[in-house]
């Protein structure tokens, strides 16, 4: 899952970002308002981290900015104002969950987590479609109740493809969820991954739409239930 | 004369100093209420006025009487002296004396004894009133005299005939002179007697209305909480607690002041606190679920960068708070350029770490009225931020050295990436910091500085240096 974090603290970004990827978090981080806007205009993320005290543009402002310009991507504020007026300023500036500093890395992971299944609609922590199930938390992979092993890479594509169930992701959109900044992108890595994905959950679980890129059905095409539909 | 002990007093004092609690005001004595001050100045001066005014009517009565009652001894002398030359003149040989008590005039009046005349003729007693001794009242011849005559003091008044012998001697007792004044004086006296304590009370009553509005501030101040610094406000206030009022709400909004400079305070502190604590705790929970030992290694290193940095804005959040509290310390000379060269030194080594050249030009004699501790934070908070603002291998210029005006600056130029205008105009904000830098300020520095020389009574400001092309910042003693 790639996350951007914007946070002008040396220390603070640079544990923040080690402890995230320790968690499997792709972190991009930008340490100021302005790089904090035009990264979250760029809409690959699948959450951010915005601290609000930041320079050049403060993460309010950035917020409201992103919010008008209709980019949806869940916003977690950490930041040390910590009066009940800040915390509704925040909120109301249009952030999804609102973190006081100091704050424990496994619990901002989770928040996290939480925040992306809301955003793609998914009411429950694990993500299921067809027979397989995706437990972001444990980061496990079962196939009907049997644990299947993946590499972080198959990992964070199947998680990317179950929460945007229903819907066709092209490649670059792939990639981005795959990959944060200066990490080398094998031409074909996407294809490649997606074989393994198939040789692992068998090969009706993701489905090629030419030209366009790749889809997950939450239900078998034959499946008895009709589906949740294309969203 | 001390004022009656009316009932309104001691309650009023009560009243007015309600909001004392204690007996006594610390360090001093409590002053007497205001009412018993007023109520005893109105009395005494009263008493005085009406004392002065029974003395110049006592002198008055008293000359008047004198005057009167010795032109009535005259006149009776000179009845006499009349009476006993003609008497002489008809009976001239003819007529002889009786015995001594042939003398003796019959006492007419029951106020009689208070007076006494005797009539003498060649010498010998011929004709004396009951009262009068047989031998002549007074030594002299003629005019007034006091004299005694049984233990007891007459005003006498002597008289001689011109042709024959006769002298003549009209006496009055002193005592009766006495009691005629002291009858006119305790007639006035009396009743001022009796008006005093009518007039004791009706004054109390009308300082004690007229206090009204002084217990009213009292009771108001008394019912205050602690934590109320909104102005007090009387319905009329009077011209004369007015500068009290006033004074008082001066003093509120002041501690007002104070106070929310000490809550913002904390709350500025506790809030730049979060940031590196947030730090340590993340780095310190990156270092336990690290397996790779040079991550690991780089987490600790953070962890105990952040403890490092934690310190340092509390120390300077101490330094600040109390620069703050604290009012004028005690300024000695202390030359500057002395002073510089020290913080340099303890600087130098930091500096060498970053490649970055230290530089002191410090004219003799730049002495200035200051308190050397506080001196060497603000120099040593300006090197601090040119050097931690500036990259590697950067010049910072220290100059010591008096002005064309003969006021002595001390300048820090440095080679940096310097400020632009907005964020020079925002350095005097608490916590605010230079964007991107990597350098972890706190902005504390510039506070601290600015306090510093605002104690010193100097002036503090920023530009882009023309020496070095970074920030120059300059401190301008008075």
């Amino acid at each position: 899952m790639r996350i951007l974090l914007a946070e002008d603290d040396p220390l603070l970004g640079d544990g923040l970002r080690a402890g995230l990827r320790q968690l499997d978090f792709q972190v991009d981080w930008v340490r100021d308002g302005a790089a904090a806007e035009r990264e979250l205009r760029g809409g690959a993320y699948a959450a951010a981290v915005l601290d609000l005290g930041l320079p050049r543009l403060d993460g309010l402002d950035v917020l409201a900015a992103v919010r008008r310009a209709g980019v949806a991507v869940p916003v977690l504020v950490l930041t040390a104002r910590d009066t009940v007026p800040e915390r509704i300023r925040g909120l109301d500036a249009g952030a999804d969950d609102y973190v006081v500093k100091p704050v424990d890395l496994h619990e901002l992971a989770a928040r996290l987590r939480a925040l992306v299944r809301r955003a793609h609609g998914q009411p429950q922590e694990r993500l299921a479609a067809q027979d397989v199930e995706l437990d972001p938390a444990g980061r496990t992979v079962r196939k009907a109740g049997r644990p299947v092993p993946l590499s972080t890479r198959e990992f964070d594509l199947l998680h990317a493809l179950m929460l945007n169930a229903g819907r066709v992701l092209s490649r670059e959109q792939l990639e981005q969820h795959l990959y944060r900044w200066g990490q080398e992108v094998e031409s074909n890595a996407v294809e490649v991954h997606i074989h393994h994905l198939r040789r692992k959950l068998g090969t009706a679980l993701i489905q090629t739409v030419r030209g366009v890129g790749y889809l997950m059905a939450r239900e078998l095409p034959a499946g008895s239930r009709s589906g949740a539909g294309i969203r | 004369m001390n004022a009656p002990a009316s009932p309104p007093s001691p309650r009023a004092r009560r009243t007015l100093l309600a909001g004392g609690r204690g007996n006594a005001a610390p360090g001093g004595r409590r002053a007497r209420s205001l009412q018993a001050r007023l109520l005893a100045l109105v009395l005494g001066v009263v008493a005085a006025v009406w004392a002065a005014a029974a003395a110049l009517t006592w002198i008055d009565v008293r000359d008047e009487l004198d005057e009167l009652l010795d032109g009535h001894l005259a006149q009776a002398a000179a009845l006499l002296v009349a009476q006993q030359v003609r008497d002489l003149g008809e009976d001239d040989g003819g007529r002889h004396h009786d015995d001594d008590h042939g003398v003796d005039a019959p006492s007419l009046h029951r106020y009689a004894p208070q007076a006494a005349f005797q009539v003498f003729h060649e010498g010998r007693l011929a004709l004396r009133s009951a009262s009068a001794p047989a031998r002549p009242m007074a030594a002299t011849r003629a005019g007034f005299s006091t004299v005694t005559i049984d233990g007891e003091a007459w005003r006498v008044f002597a008289a001689r005939g011109a042709e024959r012998d006769v002298q003549v001697y009209v006496g009055e007792r002193a005592r009766s002179r006495a009691s005629i004044l002291r009858a006119v004086m305790g007639g006035m006296l009396w009743p001022m007697g009796v008006a005093l304590p009518l007039l004791g009370l009706a004054a109390g009553w009308a300082v004690h209305r007229g206090l009204a509005p002084l217990r009213r501030l009292g009771r108001l101040l008394a019912a205050r909480r602690a934590a109320a610094l909104d102005p007090v406000a009387l319905d009329a206030t009077p011209a004369e607690i007015a500068p009290v009022v006033d004074a008082l709400n001066g003093l509120f909004e002041r501690v007002g002041a104070l106070l929310e400079s000490e809550r913002r305070f904390t709350a500025d502190a506790a809030h730049e606190l979060r940031t590196p604590i947030a730090a340590i705790r993340t780095q310190a929970q990156v270092a336990l679920a690290e397996a790779d030992d040079a991550r690991r290694r780089h987490a600790l290193q953070g962890t105990l960068a952040g403890c490092d940095r934690a310190t340092r804005l509390v120390e300077q959040l101490l330094t600040l708070a109390r620069l703050e509290a604290s009012d004028a310390p005690a300024l000695h000379d202390v030359d500057l350029g002395a002073l510089v060269r020290g913080v340099l030194a303890d600087a130098a080594p930091a500096a060498l770490a970053r490649a970055q050249a230290l530089e002191l030009d410090a004219a003799p004699g730049c002495v200035v009225a200051g308190e050397p501790t506080l001196l060497a934070v603000l120099a040593r908070n300006l090197v601090d931020n040119a050097m931690r603002y500036s990259p590697r291998g950067a010049r910072i210029a220290v100059r010591a050295a008096r002005d064309a005006g003969g006021r002595v600056a001390l300048e820090v130029d440095d080679s940096g990436p310097g400020l632009a205008q907005p964020e020079i105009d925002r350095l005097g904000e608490r916590f605010f910091r230079i964007a991107g830098t990597e350098a972890s300020g706190s902005g504390l520095g510039w506070s601290i500085a600015r306090r510093i020389a605002a104690v010193h009574g100097a002036t503090l400001d920023a530009q882009r240096s023309q020496r070095l092309g970074g920030l120059a910042v300059r401190v301008r003693f008075a």
